[in-house]
């Protein structure tokens, strides 16, 4: 018999045994433990990977969005900002106007006023005039019970009409 | 000491059953040990289920320290089998010995040089087999001038002394470790109580640093296979 290390037989038959058991072994372990369990484990990495990718793409999306409703709330402020000036300014405008308007139709009542008022003593000084003419011709015609001529009369009456109304004027 | 192995002879080869019987064994505690380990995995793992991955990745580690990258992907089953049926093969002897009269039935099957030299055998051919079907034969025989042409007969020296190297390593540790058990153990014998009460102390502890250097042989045996395996998957 062939012999080895220290005495040992060449078993030629062993190696085979072990070849054989230790490919069955590795059969076996690879489809019942290993392959099932490291599967998982890849599995598990996919998903922990994906859970972390959609974290963070979850988180840069939230990021986005507030920087965005920052963004709108600041753009909204000043518009408000910019409503109330408008409106400040339009209210100012507006107040102007109506003050230069009320201010020009009072101006145009009070000269309507004036120029009806000089119409109205200018027609009733004339109808006056008229009357006291009429009048003092008639007094005076009958004071000295003599035609008068109203025309030839007329300078002398409107002297003291003037005069009348001088007085009237001034008072 | 002086135990027989049963050796038969069957078609021309000869079969030492004691090696036979006791790598059935160890295979069949790696079977169940992974077996028991590995049922119903899921996503969110169990307590079982925890004790084979952290296994896988010890294993996976001891590869991606020699092979990185995708290339040793494939390589993961083979280092994970080959661990466990060693370091299994290793720890077999420690509590279980069967002498029957003057024949060991079951031992360590690591004990004995033809057992190692088996798995050895394994690695080494499986490291060549990758090597030309990376390369290509001719790149294969190439690679042995490599880095210079005259280290060739030394780098075909290192084939051999790669596999003794390897197989005798993990012989050498569990062969030794149970002829000291056995010898620990025939002192007990010997003087009756006297003797069996620090001889059994004196076991316990030999068997404690015994599962050590089971599981570091175990270790080692699968590191050194992966480093020759890579020396053939790389160009120096």
């Amino acid at each position: 018999m062939d012999k080895l290390v220290l005495g040992a037989a060449l078993q030629v038959g062993d190696m085979l045994i072990y070849l054989i058991l230790f490919v069955l072994m590795f059969v076996i372990v690879m489809k019942y433990a290993y392959g099932p369990v490291s599967k998982m484990m890849a599995k598990r990495e996919d998903k922990i990977n994906g859970d972390l990718d959609y974290a963070e793409d979850t988180r840069k999306k939230a990021d986005e969005l507030a920087a965005q409703r920052e963004g709108e709330l600041k753009n909204t402020r000043s518009e408000a900002t910019q409503i109330v000036q408008n409106a400040q300014k339009s209210g100012e405008t507006q107040r102007d106007q109506i003050i230069t308007q009320a201010q020009s139709e009072a101006q145009q009542l009070k000269t309507n006023a004036q120029k009806d008022a000089e119409q109205a003593r200018a027609d009733a000084l004339a109808s006056a005039r008229d009357d006291v003419a009429q009048l003092s011709i008639e007094i005076a015609s009958k004071l000295i019970n003599k035609e008068l001529s109203a025309s030839d009369q007329q300078a002398l009456i409107d002297s003291y009409i003037e005069g009348l109304g001088d007085t009237n004027g001034t008072r | 000491m002086n135990e027989k192995s049963p050796v038969v002879s069957f078609m021309g080869l000869n079969f030492d059953l004691s090696n036979d019987i006791s790598g059935i064994i160890a295979a069949l505690m790696v079977l169940a040990f992974v077996f028991y380990l590995s049922r119903h995995p899921s996503l969110r793992p169990s307590k079982k289920q925890n004790v084979i991955e952290w296994a896988i990745d010890f294993v996976n580690g001891i590869v991606k320290s020699a092979i990185p990258g995708e290339e040793g992907r494939k390589f993961y089953g083979l280092a994970f089998v080959m661990f466990l049926f060693i370091f299994m093969a290793n720890q077999l002897g420690l509590f279980l010995q069967v002498t029957v009269g003057n024949t060991n039935w079951v031992k360590s099957p690591t004990s004995n040089p033809i057992v190692t030299m088996s798995l050895a055998a394994i690695v080494l051919l499986l490291s060549h087999y990758y090597g030309v079907k990376k390369w290509g034969f001719g790149q294969y025989l190439k690679n042995y001038a490599r880095p210079v042409a005259f280290l060739t007969p030394i780098n075909i020296l290192e084939e051999f002394t790669n596999f003794l190297t390897l197989s005798l390593r993990l012989y050498g540790n569990i062969y030794a470790g149970e002829i000291l058990l056995k010898l620990l153990a025939q002192f007990m014998h010997s003087f009756g109580v006297v003797s069996f009460v620090p001889g059994a102390l004196l076991e316990m502890v030999w068997q404690a640093f015994s599962v050590f250097i089971g599981s570091i042989q175990a270790y080692i045996f699968v590191t050194l296979a992966m480093v020759y395996i890579s020396g053939k998957l790389e160009q120096e």
